[in-house]
């Protein structure tokens, strides 16, 4: 039986779910969305009918049907186990990639912004690199010089876009230098990595919130486009981007199940990603909570 | 022009070249060690497999590969100054003269595409922020997240079977032109110009039914980011303290707008630039799924085969391009906005 | 009959919050005065009393959650509501608002020249050489340096003051009935407030018009103004003649208000209320004012009335008069 205290809790918690979905449903849809695949990522293994890598010779290219839910593929292998597994690669790619773009380009922005100096000025230097420099040649340049493998992908994403994160924390620094209670913090005598650290970071902080799972979604993206190539991971592993390398070729005799399903998935998860990530800049956007004239 | 215009303009023009001599060198210096730092050996894909290992050595030393790496930029940047950006180590092709007849395509593409996405794009993204949260807004707000995570590549894949295989309303997607029409001479290298400028109306009709299926893909993702970036320049105007001063003087929603349209121009136009840029490297994938033989499938290419020379020549133009269309833009805001 | 009249003006702003619950501001409870022709009002108060709120509804600027759900605003004894809040042939030509924040409210792509010249084009009151030659002569009489350079010159190049004068012309340039002027002040050094002040009221009374100053300095009040009105959370608790209200206050309110000036605490001291501005979602019953009021008593649960001296001297209090400690 459910105590009085449990229903209020339980109530509580619907209209706090209502409340933030009316403010804003991107953020709930993303959040969803992206919740959903984790889980599908994590219970691949339970739900897939088939291992991703079992090939059924005398079954290759089936449609869509009966055995398989989503057809197999050009080497007999079930494609909708492959896509179910294949959300372990995106996430195993974000969420790394992810953790690094922080740890690199954080303390990077926040020095940049508070202290200037050489550091803001490399900084700088290399966004105008970057500006001009074809970002995804780069990316498939560096791994494929690094060797096909995951970890490689990995660091070369979680690298190249650590200086846009350094960047949107730069901007919140500079924006924060100014004002009265980092002055105050000055006066009072703190030393310099305590003042980015304790007072501004918090305050950064939520700019980078909201970038952080736009940046996830185009670490999954380019993971992607990167296997779709022919780098980084390569078949029979169960990777979207892969999937769909091997897709393309029966794409012109009409076999559409093999590059469709893993393109939908990438698709919804990505755009979870930056659902969620709008979203978040929706709520967290200072202006919107006020009450303003 | 006042005076003091003039001079503000010239004197923008002058630092820009000179700032952009040392980030350029800076992009050739990264491709440089960046493609060589890789285990792929060139000299084992020019040898071929009959070669022993002191023809290789020969070649090695004949290409100069065994130089320290300082001495072998260097070489590279004397020569690009003077106009040698070396040779195609697949089929030995000088590749100053492959950019010049592939690099038109990739423009005839790009330009299309965003053109044809900023014509629709900038609208509706000014519309939707003319009445933010609204069933337009929310709806556009959706769709422009949709074509943002939508991947390129897929897009065309999806495309090509939808309307090739099943409807048969697009050619097959192997290049640029049917195989059942004579090309037109080389001007330009962009096939619509050309074939206008002889007057060959069959490969005109050709190219133009091969162009239709990349061309709108690309400009379907290319509306994306268009879309979002408008409507949010639009909504911060918007919410100005002119405008609300407009509203308060009454003036006329059709005023209003004007007003608006003004003080978005600058923001826009950057915008746009920067999107430009990135849409260049982005046609690679394009060109490739089409087949449509531009800069960026042959960059690729060159990339996966370690064809040294070809991947400094394509990031080299695809950087300069850049560079150049950022620096028209900001001039172009810089004439515009009163506030230089 | 009054040029404006406000009468019993609510106004709400209802939102929800994160928790799903609807919140409502009350941030206008039953705003009632009254502007005759050439007449200059001042409206004080603390910031959130309402002051801005109530020019925004005068004009018709309000916009969601923002809610006018009770009241009558009479202009020329027209119900402006009726009218149509959008109605743009009242908004910058009869009624006219000089902004708070004046670099940032002007056009920043347009000269400023042409700016005055579409004010008066939008409206239909002057077009083509007639409409210049009107801007040139406001910006004459607003008392810009060099007029005719002015004419073209942009937004940015003007400072504080001139900016601000540039807005004096533009709200004077079609000859309104009413000019709202918000916080005039705000971001200018004294001895150009006194300046941009002092052409406001010249102007202003050299053309019969009426004026609504808006503003938290009693001082500005005390040299500009004909009537003042006092406004606290949402409400007018005082409102008469300038003279008659600092000869004899009777809210509690206006008398902090004005005890608080540097003289008087120069002259008297100070003492502190410890309670901050009041907290517009909950308001609670009866007078506004209670939590504040030294003078509180259980009486004051319930809604004062409004009691009336001589010479239009209102307040809205239990216990109007001189206080009884200091």
């Amino acid at each position: 039986m459910l105590t009085k205290k449990d229903s209020s809790a339980i109530v509580n918690c619907v209209n706090y779910s209502l409340g933030i979905s009316r403010r804003s449903p991107t953020f709930a849809v993303g959040l969803l969305i992206v919740v959903l695949f984790l889980m599908l990522a994590l219970m691949a293994d339970v739900l897939s009918p088939y291992s991703p890598t079992q090939s059924f010779s005398y079954k290759v290219l089936n449609h869509p049907g009966d055995q398989f839910l989503f057809g197999s593929d050009g080497n007999g292998m079930d494609v909708f186990s492959r896509v179910l597994h294949g959300c372990r690669y995106a996430f195993g790619i974000s969420i790394p990639a992810g953790l690094i773009m922080i740890t690199i380009g954080v303390p990077l922005g926040l020095v940049a912004g508070y202290k200037g100096g050489l550091v803001d000025e490399v900084l700088l230097r290399i966004l105008d690199v970057l500006r001009s420099f074809p970002t995804i040649i780069l990316a498939l340049a560096v791994v494929a010089a690094m060797g096909q493998s995951l970890t490689s992908m990995v660091l070369v994403i979680g690298v190249l876009d650590s200086p846009i994160f350094a960047r949107v924390v730069r901007a919140e620094v500079l924006a924060l230098r100014s004002s009265s209670f980092v002055m105050a913090a000055i006066a009072m005598g703190n030393p310099a990595w305590r003042i980015m650290f304790v007072h501004i970071l918090p305050n950064a902080i939520l700019g980078v919130t909201a970038q952080l799972p736009m940046r996830m979604a185009w670490a999954v993206r380019i993971s992607a486009t990167l296997a779709f190539i022919g780098v980084g991971i390569q078949a029979p592993t169960p990777e979207w981007g892969a999937m769909i390398r091997q897709g393309a070729e029966f794409v012109i005799t009409g076999e559409w199940w093999v590059a469709l399903f893993p393109g939908i998935a990438l698709m919804i998860l990505v755009l979870g990603f930056n659902l969620l990530g709008d979203g978040l800049s929706d709520l967290l956007d200072p202006r919107r909570r006020s009450v303003g004239k | 022009m006042s005076a003091t215009r003039r001079s503000r303009i010239i004197r923008f023009l002058f630092f820009r070249f000179v700032v952009s001599i040392p980030v350029l060198l800076g992009i050739i210096f990264l491709t440089f060690m960046l493609i060589r730092i890789g285990g792929q050996d060139p000299v084992a894909m020019i040898a071929g497999p009959v070669a022993d290992s002191a023809m290789l050595s020969a070649i090695r030393s004949q290409l100069q590969l065994d130089q320290p790496l300082l001495k072998q930029f260097l070489n590279y940047v004397l020569l690009v100054s003077q106009g040698d950006l070396g040779v195609s180590w697949q089929g030995g092709k000088p590749v100053l003269s492959e950019i010049k007849q592939l690099f038109p395509a990739t423009l005839e593409l790009v330009f299309l595409s965003v053109g044809l996405a900023a014509l629709v794009g900038v609208p509706i993204g000014m519309r939707s922020a003319l009445k933010p949260n609204g069933w337009f807004d929310q709806l556009t707000r959706f769709c422009s997240l949709a074509g943002f995570s939508m991947p390129t590549y897929w897009l065309g894949l999806m495309a090509i079977f939808v309307f090739f295989y099943l409807l048969r309303w697009a050619p097959a997607p192997m290049g640029r032109l049917g195989v059942d029409v004579v090309a037109p001479t080389f001007v330009t290298g962009s096939v619509l110009i050309d074939c206008l400028l002889e007057g060959n109306w069959s490969a005109l009709n050709s190219a133009m039914s091969h162009l239709a299926l990349p061309v709108l893909c690309f400009a379907l993702l290319a509306a994306a980011p268009i879309i979002k970036q408008t409507r949010a320049i639009m909504l911060e105007i918007v919410g100005s303290d002119y405008v609300r001063y407009a509203r308060a003087n009454g003036f006329s929603q059709k005023t209003i707008e004007k007003i608006a349209l003004r003080n978005a121009a600058g923001p826009l136009l950057t915008f746009l630039g920067s999107e430009l840029t990135s849409l260049l490297a982005a046609a690679a994938l394009i060109e490739y799924i089409f087949s449509l033989s531009g800069l960026g499938q042959w960059g690729l290419n060159a990339i996966l085969l370690g064809d040294f020379a070809v991947v400094q020549g394509y990031v080299l133009t695809l950087a300069l391009c850049s560079m150049l269309i950022f620096m028209v833009i900001d001039l172009l805001v810089l004439m515009l906005e009163p506030r230089n | 009959m009054s040029l404006i009249s406000i009468e019993d003006l609510h106004v709400h702003f209802i939102s929800r919050g994160i928790d799903n619950q609807l919140m409502t501001a009350k941030a206008l409870n039953g705003v009632s005065f009254s502007v005759e022709a050439g007449q200059v009002m001042g409206i004080v108060g603390e910031t959130g009393a309402g002051k801005s709120l109530t020019a925004n509804s005068i004009l018709g600027l309000l916009r969601p959650p923002a809610k006018i759900v009770k009241g009558r605003i009479l202009f020329n004894g027209e119900d402006l509501r009726v009218i149509d809040q959008g109605s743009t042939s009242i908004r910058g030509k009869l009624i006219t608002l000089i902004p708070q924040s004046p670099k940032t409210s002007l056009d920043p792509t347009t000269k400023i020249g042409d700016q005055l010249i579409r004010i008066q084009v939008e409206h239909g009151t002057a077009s083509g050489s007639d409409a210049h030659a009107r801007a040139l002569n406001m910006l004459e009489q607003v008392q810009i340096p060099d007029p005719l350079r002015r004419m073209n010159a942009w937004a940015h190049e003007l400072s504080g003051g001139m900016a601000q004068r540039v807005l004096i012309a533009a709200s004077l340039i079609n000859s309104p009935k009413l000019v709202i002027a918000d916080e005039p002040t705000t971001g200018l050094d004294l001895t150009v407030q006194a300046e941009v002040l002092d052409t406001l009221r010249k102007l202003v009374k050299s053309s019969n018009m009426s004026s609504i100053i808006i503003t938290h300095d009693l001082g500005i009040v005390a040299h500009y103004c004909d009537r003042m009105a006092v406004m606290f959370a949402g409400s007018v608790v005082e409102e008469g003649s300038v003279v008659s209200i600092f000869k004899n206050p009777l809210h509690p309110y206006t008398q902090s208000l004005i005890a608080s000036t540097p003289k008087q605490i120069a002259k008297n001291g100070y003492k502190r209320i410890n309670k901050g501005p009041p907290d517009l979602y909950n308001l609670g019953s009866g007078c506004l004012y209670k939590d504040r009021c030294h003078k509180a008593q259980s009486i004051c649960d319930t809604a004062p009335q409004l009691l009336s001296l001589d010479l239009g001297h209102k307040t809205l209090c239990h216990f109007p008069g001189p206080s009884t400690n200091a």
